[in-house]
């Protein structure tokens, strides 16, 4: 799968590149430290990922922020977007469903945990029919 | 005398024959007439005589009639009617007039200036006098003695009767017992008196208008304006508030019936003192309408609301900030438990991967540091956990429903971790409250989680019962683990109070489940006995 990053926390980003690297998955991980960034890379006309990956609180574009421009695209809205944060916050969560995400992932506390998380939600849309560009 | 004389004599003869025949004739003749006159004026007279006699009769039967129709008026009129002679004896007295005074003239002899009460002697002799001379006296009023010696007040009409030489002979009175209406009368002033003190001493200014002029001000509306009475008496209400049309604050509340001759309606004014200053009050206006021709009373009660309109916008302001700064609170304490979880799961992640890539490098000691870090960050990450739930507990974001509190319990013992040798069980069937779940089970969790740990006997047992009040739903946890010092039964339930000797204990558990308590209109107690165990019994609002 093509997947794009979007967080800013270069810890999180090692995070994810351990995780997949250790489960020896064949995911092709685009980063992007922010919403601009992300934006950029979509529109760049390189090919579209399969799914996105979003951190809710970052610097200069949320992640809320982020996701309202995604889905008023008429291409991008296509794109299956999970988000991935550590905000355990009702009303980030109902907003977020409310735009329009395909799921919503707490960041445990121990990394453990985390690879447990990454490798059932990476699994499960392995196994998804994807939009492909 | 000679044949002629004679002829001559005879001729003469003649005619005077003639003549006194004609005389004769004529005299005849007027006889006649006079007679026929005579027959005539004797036959008129005659029926002059008949007519007289017939209208005198009528005049007789006439008089007799009126002479009866008067009697019955005399007997039937209603109020106390009295003749009496020029010295005040009573010559008559109808009914009514017995009844008022007890006396019958009939029986006894009555003067009427016996009955007057003493105070009213020297008045009515006056007033007698007047009678005399005037020949009538009206509205006399005075008080006389009935027979049973009852005081009564009394009004009096009365005229002198003459006779044809227009020499007084008699005088004839109405009589009114006014004795009620001056009783009522007193009353009235009597509740005028009271409804003066009221309006004196009404907090409320009281304006009384008539055609837009104040007439009357109470002492209220003197302090409220600071005019004093003769100065508002020469303004009106208009001159002295600021017209309705332009001002924003006018609120019609007609809240009341609308009447035939009353119209009451309320509205917010803002008026001007004599110094110029203004002030907002309530005004209450009410239009009463008088008798026809007479003109309209105005009474408006002005109410000073300028402290009470700014209290008011003082702390509608004070709930907006108060609002806002909740929900930034809340907001904010989202945002600072992100940003602390954040770099404790990088921390995490960079210690395990420390273990992981470098555990042939070190030594027990260095494992040992690494996993008491781990543990460290995580009973940080606990704590703002717990201070993120604990502040944003708050009763404006409940989502009450029905909660059956069996699940409840049986959703603890799966997800909490409970030791081997400790058990939780409920003694009788739990209620299904109305509460908000998350809330609940929060509730249960932290105090059951609190228990089970901290139980040393062999065979732990943490069992949860229930009873019903009237009002509340009252639970209780009960354990046999260390049990808690009585000087800490307080001080448990205030946040970062923990007096656990694990390591892990945050000191937010039960401030928490206090919070939530609080929420429900509950009490939280217990009961301790140190070895033996714990109750917790709580209550909450049904």
């Amino acid at each position: 799968m093509d997947i794009l990053f979007i967080e800013d926390d270069a810890i999180e980003t090692m995070k994810l590149n351990r995780t997949v690297s250790k489960l020896q998955l064949k995911h092709n991980i685009t980063e992007a430290k922010n919403g601009e960034e992300a934006l950029n890379i979509l529109k760049s006309g390189a090919s579209l990922p399969d799914i996105i990956l979003l951190d809710l609180n970052m610097p200069r574009m949320s992640g809320t922020e982020f996701l309202k421009i995604l889905k008023e695209d008429d291409v991008l809205k296509y794109l299956p977007t999970i988000i991935l944060t550590t905000s355990e916050n009702r009303a980030d969560l109902l907003e977020c469903y409310k735009i329009g995400i395909a799921g919503y992932v707490i960041k445990p506390l121990k990394y453990e945990d985390y690879e447990n998380k990454l490798k059932k939600v990476l699994e499960y849309w392995d196994t998804n029919e994807l939009v492909k560009a | 005398m000679g044949p002629k004389s004679n002829l001559i004599l005879s001729k003469m003869e003649n005619k005077e024959v003639t003549l006194l025949k004609k005389a004769l004739e004529r005299q005849k003749k007027a006889r006649l007439q006079a007679e026929r006159i005579l027959e005539e004026k004797s036959k008129e007279l005659y029926d002059a005589t008949n007519q007289l006699k017939e209208s005198n009769e009528r005049l007789e039967n006439m008089l007799s009639e009126k002479t009866s129709e008067l009697e019955g008026v005399f007997y039937n009129i209603i109020d106390p009617y009295i003749v009496m002679d020029i010295m005040g004896n009573i010559l008559r007295m109808n009914g009514a007039a017995k009844e008022l005074l007890g006396y019958d003239n009939n029986i006894e002899e009555i003067n009427l200036m016996n009955l007057v009460h003493k105070d009213y002697v020297q008045y009515t002799q006056e007033s007698f006098h007047k009678l005399y001379e005037v020949g009538e006296l009206k509205n006399y009023k005075t008080k006389i003695l009935d027979k049973d010696k009852n005081e009564k007040f009394i009004h009096v009409n009365s005229s002198i009767i003459y006779d044809k030489n227009r020499k007084p002979i008699a005088a004839q009175g109405v009589i009114r017992d006014i004795t009620k209406e001056d009783e009522i009368e007193k009353l009235l002033a009597e509740k005028r008196k009271q409804l003066d003190i009221i309006v004196e001493n009404s907090p409320l200014g009281i304006v009384l208008t008539v055609d837009d002029k104040i007439i009357r001000a109470n002492n209220a509306s003197v302090n409220l304006f600071g005019y004093t009475e003769q100065e508002l008496k020469k303004l009106s209400l208009d001159k002295i508030s600021m017209t309705c049309n332009n001002s924003t604050s006018i609120k019609e509340i007609s809240n009341f019936e609308p009447s035939e001759n009353q119209e009451n309606y309320s509205l917010v004014k803002r008026f001007y003192k004599k110094d110029g200053s203004t002030f907002l009050a309530k005004t209450l206006i009410s239009r009463v309408e008088q008798e026809k021709k007479q003109k309209g009373y105005q009474v408006a009660i002005i109410e000073d609301i300028t402290e009470q309109r700014n209290l008011e916008e003082q702390k509608e302001q004070l709930l907006k900030e108060l609002e806002a700064s909740n929900k930034g609170l809340q907001e904010y304490a989202h945002i600072v438990s992100h940003d602390l979880k954040s770099p404790l799961r990088s921390i995490s992640a960079l210690s395990t991967w420390l273990l992981e890539d470098y555990a042939s490098s070190l030594d027990e000691n260095g494992v040992f540091q690494l996993k008491a870090m781990q543990e460290k960050v995580e009973a940080m990450d606990k704590l703002v956990d717990g201070i993120l739930k604990y502040s944003t507990i708050k009763s404006d974001n409940l989502d009450n429903t029905k909660v059956d509190v069996n699940t409840v319990i049986k959703d603890i013992r799966d997800i909490i971790y409970i030791p081997d040798h400790v058990e939780v069980k409920t003694l009788n069937k739990l209620p299904t409250i109305f509460a908000d779940k998350t809330k609940i089970h929060q509730l249960f969790q932290n105090i059951i989680g609190n228990a089970v740990v901290h139980i040393e006997e062999e065979k732990g047992l943490v069992s949860v019962s229930s009873k019903e009040t009237p009002s509340h739903w009252e639970f209780s946890i009960k354990d046999n683990g260390v049990g808690i010092p009585k000087e800490y039964h307080e001080k448990i339930f205030k946040i970062f109070q923990s007096i656990g000797n694990k390591e892990r204990s945050t000191g937010i558990g039960l401030s928490i489940v206090k919070k939530i308590i609080d929420l429900y209109d509950g009490e939280i107690w217990l009961d301790s006995e140190i070895g033996k165990g714990t109750t917790f019994s709580f209550t909450l609002k049904k």
